[in-house]
């Protein structure tokens, strides 16, 4: 594949040290610039919510889990693309909470080619 | 009817064989007293002068009520036999099978019922039919006595029981066959004991008498040998037939005076004393039964979650590096898939690879470790010993996070059985717990470890801490496989941590501490119901 010229600012959220810099490394390899995140609290008190092109956020965490993220980016920045991955997919229909915009989902392990895709469509305006 | 042998220890939960409290007992005697006084104030007190008007529907509907008592109380005692399988049982099964059978002459002769004058046999009959049915069971109960402690190796084997049910019944309908051709057809030879229908002739007491006897002799006997529930019941049961007797003839000898209302009631408390405590002592084992079923199926839950814990946390602690591991890759692959490829990235890539497949390795190992060694290794556990030991494995930890340890051990705990490896764990894990909660925090950071009895046979260990504390919303959340990640992964996770205090028979939970933090507490059974088999 060829290097993208695309470059967005991509906030990554996961609670799991590995993940997020496996990750990091998945998105700079594609090109985009990444701020990595260890907790939902931590990406909201940082700030940088608004510069960001798009969200990639774990479910399941302590604390805020993704869900509540999700709820607490849309009430700020609505139009904010946002992915969410879970380890858990079987008990999704039991959690998948009303009311929430809309998102892309992705279970672990995902295809990191699907992941970069995904932005990538995010990127040239196609709907989540 | 197939039954199962009945082992030495689950005799006690057999009816014939439990043995009365003393509510019970005092009952019985209650009973007893109260229609001897009964008996005495119709036969000397106010009430001997009261009349009463004969009413005909009586009798039929108090010998239908009489028959139906004693078929059912016949019944239920002839399935106690197809379980006990001894022939005292089956004696007196067979004893009330009769005393419902001779009802059937009985009514058919009794004069007034179906014609002005006695439907079959004669004036004689009736009285005479009474006799025997009151002669009947005090000797069956006598065969009972003599019989029901007999060696139980001696009990009827399996093959032979409906054979045995069927001679029995046979031979008791062919006893009442006889009595009831006897007392009809020989009517006309049997000792005048009636004058008419309403009154009772002097011959009447010396024929009763050795009647009366029967009953005395039949009362000693049990009393000689009582045990069970049955035996103090058939004794009252004694006691109400002797009273009866004298209460027919004195005051007035004569039908349907107060007398003989009073002695067909008594009559009917007698035939359906052994009816009630069978029916309340079914209905005791039958709750008896339906909480051991429910208990057990409660204890496969708990190790079917168990089972269900592991593999969930398993999957999702593996899914973790396997993702890591996957997404590495595919930078990998990027860095080199270029125009000009980034070699220094591409070499961490795999290296991150190398380490999160050891560390997927590692999760694995450390589950299977835990589990390996299987419920069934119980052995006796000094808690406060284990809980010494953890806090030692754990000091330099705590230590390097310069946490205050407050141990509260308490001195007089129960011995508990439970498996050490596993409740170690458990320690293991909480004490964690509190340590990644404080790390962070500012001091005073304090972790306090307390035991103390509990509940009388049990245990109650808390693990306190200072930290951030678990919101209310999220108190249940974190003993559920999901929300067990840890950035190193090695969480064993809460849900396994109750899942074997569950399988100790004892409960984990979490609440707040004050002024902040969390506590966690669990409780451990000390006695024997601890099974090896859960």
């Amino acid at each position: 594949m060829n290097d993208r010229p695309l470059g967005y600012r991509v906030a990554v959220v996961d609670d799991d040290q590995r993940i997020l810099e496996s990750l990091k490394n998945l998105l700079e390899s594609a090109d985009h610039a990444v701020r990595p995140f260890a907790s939902a609290t931590a990406l909201l008190d940082s700030g940088c919510l608004p510069e960001i092109d798009c969200l990639i956020s774990d479910i399941g965490m302590p604390g805020m889990d993704g869900f509540q993220l999700l709820r607490a980016v849309q009430a700020v920045r609505p139009e904010l693309p946002v992915i969410l991955i879970t380890g858990h997919a079987d008990l999704l229909n039991q959690m998948s909470p009303v009311g929430l915009g809309e998102y892309r989902l992705f279970k672990k392990p995902f295809d990191g080619e699907e992941l970069l895709t995904a932005i990538n469509d995010i990127g040239n305006g196609q709907v989540a | 009817m197939k039954t199962a042998a009945i082992v030495p220890e689950e005799q006690d939960l057999i009816l014939s064989n439990l043995s009365p409290g003393p509510a019970q007992k005092r009952l019985a005697l209650f009973l007893v007293l109260f229609l001897l006084l009964v008996y005495v104030l119709i036969t000397v007190g106010p009430f001997s002068d009261v009349r009463t008007k004969p009413v005909s529907a009586f009798v039929p509907a108090y010998a239908m009520a009489m028959f139906v008592c004693d078929s059912i109380t016949a019944i239920l005692l002839f399935t106690q036999y197809s379980v006990v399988r001894s022939r005292a049982i089956l004696i007196i099964a067979s004893g009330y099978l009769y005393t419902a059978l001779v009802l059937i002459p009985w009514i058919l002769t009794f004069p007034g019922v179906f014609t002005p004058g006695s439907l079959l046999g004669g004036m004689q009959s009736t009285s005479w039919l009474y006799f025997f049915q009151h002669a009947g069971l005090p000797l069956f109960v006598i065969g009972y006595a003599l019989s029901k402690d007999a060696d139980p190796g001696k009990r009827v084997p399996h093959g032979k029981l409906s054979a045995s049910i069927a001679v029995s019944v046979a031979l008791t309908v062919a006893l009442v066959a006889a009595v009831a051709v006897f007392c009809i057809g020989g009517e006309a030879m049997l000792p005048q004991v009636v004058l008419d229908s309403l009154h009772l002739g002097p011959l009447w007491p010396y024929v009763f008498a050795p009647v009366a006897l029967l009953s005395v002799a039949a009362l000693v006997v049990l009393w000689l040998r009582r045990r069970s529930v049955l035996d103090l019941w058939l004794m009252v049961v004694m006691c109400l037939y002797t009273i009866e007797i004298p209460l027919s003839y004195y005051p007035s000898p004569i039908r349907f005076s107060v007398g003989w209302y009073t002695v067909r009631v008594i009559g009917f408390i007698s035939s359906s004393l052994v009816l009630i405590v069978l029916l309340y002592e079914i209905e005791a084992l039958y709750t008896k039964l339906l909480r051991a079923v429910l208990a057990e199926r409660r204890e496969r839950m708990a190790r079917l979650m168990t089972g269900d814990a592991v593999a969930a946390t398993i999957a999702h602690e593996v899914k973790q590096p396997l993702t890591a591991m996957t997404t590495t890759a595919s930078a990998g692959f990027r860095f080199l898939d270029r125009s000009s490829p980034n070699l220094e990235r591409a070499k961490e890539a795999f290296e991150q690879i190398v380490a999160d497949g050891h560390r997927a390795a590692a999760v694995v190992g450390s589950i299977r470790a835990m589990f390996r060694n299987d419920v069934r290794t119980r052995s006796v556990l000094d808690v406060n010993e284990l809980i010494r030991e953890t806090l030692v494995l754990e000091s330099a930890d705590l230590q390097r996070h310069r946490i205050l340890v407050q141990a509260a051990p308490s001195d007089r705990l129960p011995e508990v059985e439970g498996d050490r490896v596993q409740l170690q764990q458990v320690l293991l894990n909480l004490i964690t717990n509190a340590i990644d909660a404080m790390a962070s925090r500012k001091e005073p950071r304090i972790l306090s470890v307390s035991s103390e009895a509990y509940e009388g046979d049990g245990i109650i260990v808390s693990v306190a801490d200072t930290g951030a504390g678990i919101s209310t919303q999220d108190s249940e959340k974190i003993f559920n496989p999901l929300f067990t990640t840890k950035s190193d992964g090695m969480g064993m996770g809460l849900s396994i941590c109750r899942a074997i205090i569950e399988a100790h028979h004892g409960r984990l939970w979490v609440s707040t501490n004050s002024p902040r933090g969390t506590v966690f507490q669990f409780t451990l059974r000390a006695n024997r119901a601890l099974s090896a088999g859960a």
